[in-house]
């Protein structure tokens, strides 16, 4: 991952390196012993002669606090090594042998954590005598419980990863899959503890010294330098500010190198909002008729701005959608399709999205409504489902006052009437016992209950459009078929108007009246369903109905195979997206990028310069529907 | 469930004491020396640890000691002649208002701030947030009361620099006598509590619920306050939980930066005269402190997440 | 080749309960045959591929590898009889060390056992990847269909007799999975290898397979050729996941009428038949008595009391 780690962790890095240097050769650099008195007047200000001054017996501070800096670099880099020696390999082996070696690892440490770390410092430094190596030993000791838990917590990650189980199916010893599969994993939070933990054991070295229990004087210690400054703090600030400022940077830096090799392992991350509003004017859009009809969609955009290019992740989508109709958009992973549902509901993730395109409901243009007005709208008339049931209810909030939510927000209803209603809905999507499941929470239920729940959800507040993301994805056949039936009917009885996205041409044949098959960003083939079906004309759309298993297909019939991927988003092909892959592509494919046409059936239009012309046919699903 | 857990706490309790006990009684000095003083004669000496007890096994002594302390009996300290006991409970409240109003300062900032970071990550906010916590984190507390006893105290001479007004004489000056201490302490705290709850309301709000939240037209403050930060707010408690106990050792210091008459301050002192059995009576105290602390910290786990009340 | 008999695998879950995740599960795999096993989530088909590889070792039962009972031996003979079955998983992405380079992922096999890494090349190409590109790069360089043809190759390298697969296409999208499906055939035919194949599809088993288990609660269903469970299925169990399938077959009822409700917890399985609690068919007996497998037409094995015999 050649990620960056930018430019706060080299200048931290270069900082830490110059101290480092510093202290190792600060017999050679041309400084006053740390330990001369009258170097300077005393107590004099920062000057040419002495960059920090000079402390109270006009020993030169700059010198002083160089010297000081052996003894908090070497405490702080020799007590993170220590605790890592020693707390590693217990972190590794309770992590990866578990069961009993873990417990007993784990007891202890609970009871070192529970030993007042301080004051053993204190006692063990003020009664064994303070010197470098009892501070080191006594820091580095205290480091070794939070060692031990961290390398533990990172082994365990990775213990139960697949590629461990398969380095033992190969034969690997446990010593071998430890070094080759799991050490270079922990490795990198590893170190990036070992600099936090520099940072903590630095300031606590400071804080023994401070406290006159640290390497005692003559030796000048940072912690012991701010203790002398205090007394003359009125007079002589300096004395105080100075070890005070080297020490603060140091911390700091050992913190920022800790931080980003620890951000290195960091997903992206976004918040609710994008961080700046966006700046980049909205994409163009095509011209367009506006129809009027419940939900038209109509030159639909979403581009992302990336450091490897722009990917236009929905390249322009149009389609209307009746009330009472099924659209199903179907394709595979990158095609855009749960991207154009988000575009479509304005729930785009922050992070350098640009869309374009105009979504209107009843002819009226949502994109241009003030946030309150919108959010009223994704409220009342649009409704969501996701795909997976375990993720889409908020573990910690009981079903109750989920479901009660919107009805409370959106349509003003008293506690008791939401209540009443939400009893009533959870009854109608087939929740037995709904005053009761009202009570518990989301891990509680099974995942084809939670998807009954975010159902009634969606439905509670009458909506005319449900969208539905890859709704049964998650769940096993016979569950799916049951939610399937649930939202059909659903459906039906509201007379609601259903988007539903899906990988599965199988679920899309069986439910939808019109079907989208996106590839690439791209409406490439789009129709009734049965014409679709039966009369395909796209090739992607062909190749993808015989690269599915089929029931009634002989055991070992060979599968047609789409050869190569998808293309890179940030680097489509010239002319039409799925030319290099298509077995009939011609020229003219490398070249021009083939327009939505009509086939002969109305409303059937594909994107092909040499269209197929027979069916591949699922065609006993599509009339099986509602059967 | 909770039975199991409290047998827990007391083993844990019992060997941190037992632990703690042995130590200090392994670790050199003399505390005849530091009673009778250099000069006295070794038949002295050898009939005061007759009379204390020094020369029955570590074990006995222990149970000695253990035998006292469930019956409320800590011990005499041999140097000032108080009673443990006295002396712990003379100090205490210092201590705990200081920690209970850093606590209270740091949570009432990180909470706010985290939250607003979190909604546009990355942005001003954030950024600024980012800067400041690692600049908080990166400030020892000895070095960061100094700075503010200068700017406070001696320059402006809003604060008094050092100093203890019990809130029974003055709560005025008691709020200002703890003022400066609670802030030195609470500003790294804050640090990282609002990094680590930044984090992960961040990463809460990736969550499928939290989008579907908005899809249902939900408003951004009510998403952020209502459904994304109690789910995100474990690692803040189990901060809040260990940091409890590392606070007493801040406290020392702090104690000892501000002339506060605190239980750090008397441990410190102790271990400097040798007064072994202060000391012991300070251990015991901080750790039934952070076990309590944890077992609060469990009951409230289970209290911010359903999932956790069975496990 | 491969002799399964009662195997038991149960996990703690906690308060002294019990995970019933299989319990008493028997088959045979011939040398050269494809045996798929299907079932739902929570079924236990996966927690029978890895008590294969001991990994972990079952409670109890028998698994014999040529004859040879491997529950029984330990350490190094383990290890040794283990390498001759292999395993590809799931999550291809999860299966490669993200920190290793491709050719250091095929060679760990023969580095293992302190054999030459002359057949990597020859892996990466059997497999489909280019060995000069491919090779020094890293797994998050790759696609999933990429990766799963990585962890394919890392499976072959050691020569093994029985590959098992756990869902190896359930991740990947339906061209892709076309592409993994004939390369298993083709790998199959050219290193003579023995499978197991499992996936929650149906349809993916049956095209791969040459016998069918069908796995419900831990427990045995029905063992059947491909065709024959398909056309004539004759547990309960087995019509209903086929009805279920959308554009399936409509020769049956639809699933609504055959299956209802949800499975219920494998802590607290039902008494007598596993899946008599969602069974149309159930009757007093179901609970009463645990159906035992037996044949019921030629090669077709199952286990209920009721059976469809007709078929359809």
């Amino acid at each position: 991952m050649p990620r960056r780690l930018g430019w706060t962790f080299w200048l931290s890095a270069g900082w830490i390196g110059l101290l480092l240097l510093a202290a190792i050769f600060a017999d050679l650099l041309p400084l006053p012993r740390y330990d001369e008195t009258l170097a300077g007047a005393p107590q004099s200000g920062p000057s040419p002669a002495h960059p920090f001054g000079t402390d109270g017996l006009g020993r030169d501070m700059l010198s002083r606090v160089v010297y000081g800096a052996r003894v908090s670099l070497g405490v702080g880099i020799g007590a993170v090594l220590l605790g890592l020696v020693i707390g590693a390999p217990f972190g590794l082996i309770a992590g990866y042998r578990r069961r009993a070696a873990d417990a007993v690892i784990m007891a202890v440490n609970d009871i070192a954590l529970a030993f007042p770390a301080l004051v053993f410092a204190l006692a063990v430094v003020a009664f064994a005598g303070a010197g470098l190596s009892n501070v080191l030993i006594v820091l580095g000791v205290l480091g070794v419980p939070a060692w031990t838990r961290l390398i533990r917590g990172a082994t365990m990650a990775f213990a139960e990863r697949e590629f461990v189980v398969a380095a033992r199916a190969l034969g690997a010893r446990d010593s071998r899959i430890l070094l080759r599969e799991i050490v270079p994993n922990v490795a990198l939070p590893a170190s990036s503890y070992a600099f936090i933990g520099m940072a903590v054991a630095v300031v606590a070295e400071g804080g023994l010294a401070f406290l006159g229990l640290s390497v005692q004087a003559p030796t000048p210690t940072w912690g012991g330098l701010i203790n002398e400054g205090r007394g003359i703090m009125e007079t002589a600030p300096h004395i105080v500010l100075a070890p005070s400022f080297v020490m603060f940077l140091t911390v700091l830096s050992f913190n920022l190198v800790g931080d980003r090799l620890r951000a290195l392992t960091d997903v992206r991350q976004s918040g609710l909002e994008p961080a700046r509003p966006s700046a980049a004017t909205p994409l163009p859009t095509g011209e367009h008729e506006v129809a009027g009809t419940l939900l038209q969609v109509a030159d639909v955009r979403t581009h992302f701005e990336t450091p490897r290019g722009t990917v236009r992740a929905v390249d322009g989508v149009s389609f209307t959608l009746e009330r009472g109709r099924t659209l199903a958009v179907v394709g595979e992973s990158g095609s855009g399709k749960s991207m154009l549902i988000r575009t479509i509901l304005g729930l785009l993730p922050g992070a350098g999205a640009v869309s374009g395109g105009q979504v209107y409901l009843e002819g009226r243009e949502i994109g241009d409504l003030a946030p309150a007005e919108k959010r009223e709208i994704l409220g009342t008339r649009f409704a969501t489902v996701f795909q997976d049931p375990m993720t889409a209810l908020n573990p910690v909030r009981t079903i109750g006052t989920q479901v009660m939510e919107p009805l409370r927000v959106h349509l003003g209803m008293d506690r008791k009437r939401a209540r009443q209603e939400a009893v009533r809905l959870l009854a109608s999507v087939g929740i037995p016992e709904p005053a009761q499941v009202l009570r518990r929470y989301p891990h509680q239920l099974s995942g084809g209950m939670r998807q009954r729940v975010t159902i009634a959800m969606a439905l509670s507040c009458d909506p005319d459009v449900l969208f539905a993301d890859e709704p049964t994805t998650a769940l096993d056949v016979t569950i799916q078929d049951q939610v399937l039936r649930l939202i059909h009917r659903a459906r039906e009885e509201r007379d609601l108007a259903m988007i539903l996205v899906s990988h599965d041409l199988a679920v899309v044949s069986q439910w939808a009246d019109e079907v989208i098959v996106m590839y690439a960003g791209k409406v490439v083939e789009r129709g009734p369903a049965a014409a679709l079906f039966e009369r395909t004309r796209m090739p992607y759309t062909e190749a993808l109905l015989q690269a599915i298993p089929r029931l009634d297909d002989p055991s070992h019939h060979r599968l047609r195979v789409i050869e190569g991927r998808p293309p890179d988003p940030a680097r489509l092909p010239p002319g039409c997206r799925f030319q290099p892959r298509c077995p009939y592509a011609g020229e003219r494919c490398e070249t021009e990028e083939p327009p939505l046409v009509r086939a002969e059936t109305p409303d059937h239009l594909y994107a092909c310069w040499f269209p197929v012309g027979t069916g591949a046919g699922i065609v006993e699903g599509t009339e099986s529907r509602g059967r | 469930m909770i039975l199991r857990k409290v047998i827990r706490l007391l083993v844990v309790l019992g060997v941190v004491t037992f632990l703690s006990y042995v130590m200090l009684n392994l670790l050199p000095g003399d505390p005849t020396v530091q009673i009778l003083g250099m000069s006295a004669t070794e038949e002295a000496r050898e009939q005061l640890r007759q009379e204390m007890g020094l020369n029955s096994p570590l074990f006995v002594r222990y149970a000695d000691w253990l035998g006292g302390v469930v019956t409320g009996d800590l011990g005499t300290s041999y140097i000032t002649d108080i009673p443990v006991l006295e002396a712990l409970v003379d100090r205490l409240p210092v201590t705990l208002e200081l920690l209970v109003v850093a606590q209270v300062i740091s949570l009432a900032l990180a909470v706010p701030l985290a939250v607003a970071a979190a909604r546009r990550a990355g942005g001003a906010i954030d950024q600024a947030l980012t800067t400041l916590s690692f600049g908080m984190l990166s400030t020892p507390v000895f070095v960061l009361g100094v700075v503010l006893i200068l700017v406070f105290a001696v320059h402006l001479r809003m604060l008094p620099a050092t100093g203890w007004t019990p809130i029974s004489v003055d709560p005025y000056w008691n709020f200002l006598s703890v003022l400066l201490p609670s802030i030195t302490l609470a500003v790294g705290q804050l640090a990282v509590y609002s990094r680590l709850l930044r984090t992960d309301l961040i990463a809460t709000l990736q969550e499928d619920y939290i989008t579907l939240a908005r899809a249902r037209g939900l408003s951004p403050r009510r998403i952020l306050w209502r459904h994304a930060l109690r789910p995100s707010a474990i690692s803040l408690i189990t901060a809040i939980g260990l940091n409890l106990g590392g606070l007493i050792g801040g406290a020392v210091i702090i104690e000892t930066l501000f002339g506060l008459p605190g239980i750090g301050r008397l441990i410190v002192d102790s271990i400097f005269a040798r007064d072994y059995l202060t000391v012991q009576g300070g251990v015991v105290l901080i750790s039934v402190g952070y076990v309590l602390v944890n077992f609060a910290v469990d009951l409230v786990y289970a209290a911010v997440d359903p999932r956790i009340r069975r496990a | 080749m491969l002799r399964v008999e009662d195997l038991v695998v149960e996990f703690p879950a906690g308060k002294g309960r019990r995970v019933h995740a299989v319990s008493g599960v028997s088959f045979d795999v011939a040398r050269g045959e494809t045996l798929g096993i299907v079932g739902e989530s929570g079924c236990g088909k996966s927690t029978t591929a890895r008590a294969l590889m001991q990994l972990p070792a079952p409670l109890s039962g028998s698994i014999r590898l040529d004859g040879v009972e491997m529950t029984s031996l330990r350490g190094e003979k383990l290890r040794e009889t283990r390498r001759r079955l292999q395993m590809i998983f799931q999550d291809p992405i999860s299966s490669l060390n993200p920190r290793r380079k491709v050719r250091d992922i095929v060679a760990e096999g023969p580095r293992v056992w302190g054999e030459g890494a002359d057949r990597v090349d020859e892996m990466l190409e059997a497999v489909g990847l280019d060995p000069v590109t491919a090779a020094g790069r890293r797994p998050h360089e790759f696609s999933g269909g990429q990766c799963q043809r990585i962890c394919i190759a890392r499976a072959l390298v050691l020569r093994p007799e029985v590959v098992i697969c756990d869902e190896p296409v359930s991740a990947l999208d339906v061209s892709v999975q076309a592409q993994i499906l004939g390369l298993l055939e083709d790998l199959k035919e050219r290193y003579r290898l023995t499978l197991v194949f499992i996936a929650h599809d149906l349809a993916v088993v049956k095209n791969i397979s040459d016998r069918v288990l069908v796995m419900y609660l831990g427990k045995i269903c029905e063992l059947a050729p491909g065709e024959t469970l398909v056309n004539r299925p004759a547990h309960p169990y087995t019509r209903a996941l086929l009805a279920s399938i959308p554009g399936g077959r409509l020769a049956l009822p639809p699933a609504d009428q055959l299956i209802k409700g949800e499975p219920p917890s494998p802590v607290w399985p039902p008494s007598g038949c596993r899946f008599r609690t969602r069974c149309p068919k159930a009757r007093a007996r179901c609970a009463e008595e645990e159906p035992v497998v037996r044949p019921v037409a030629d090669g077709q094995w199952v286990a209920c009391h009721f059976p469809e015999i007709d078929g359809v």
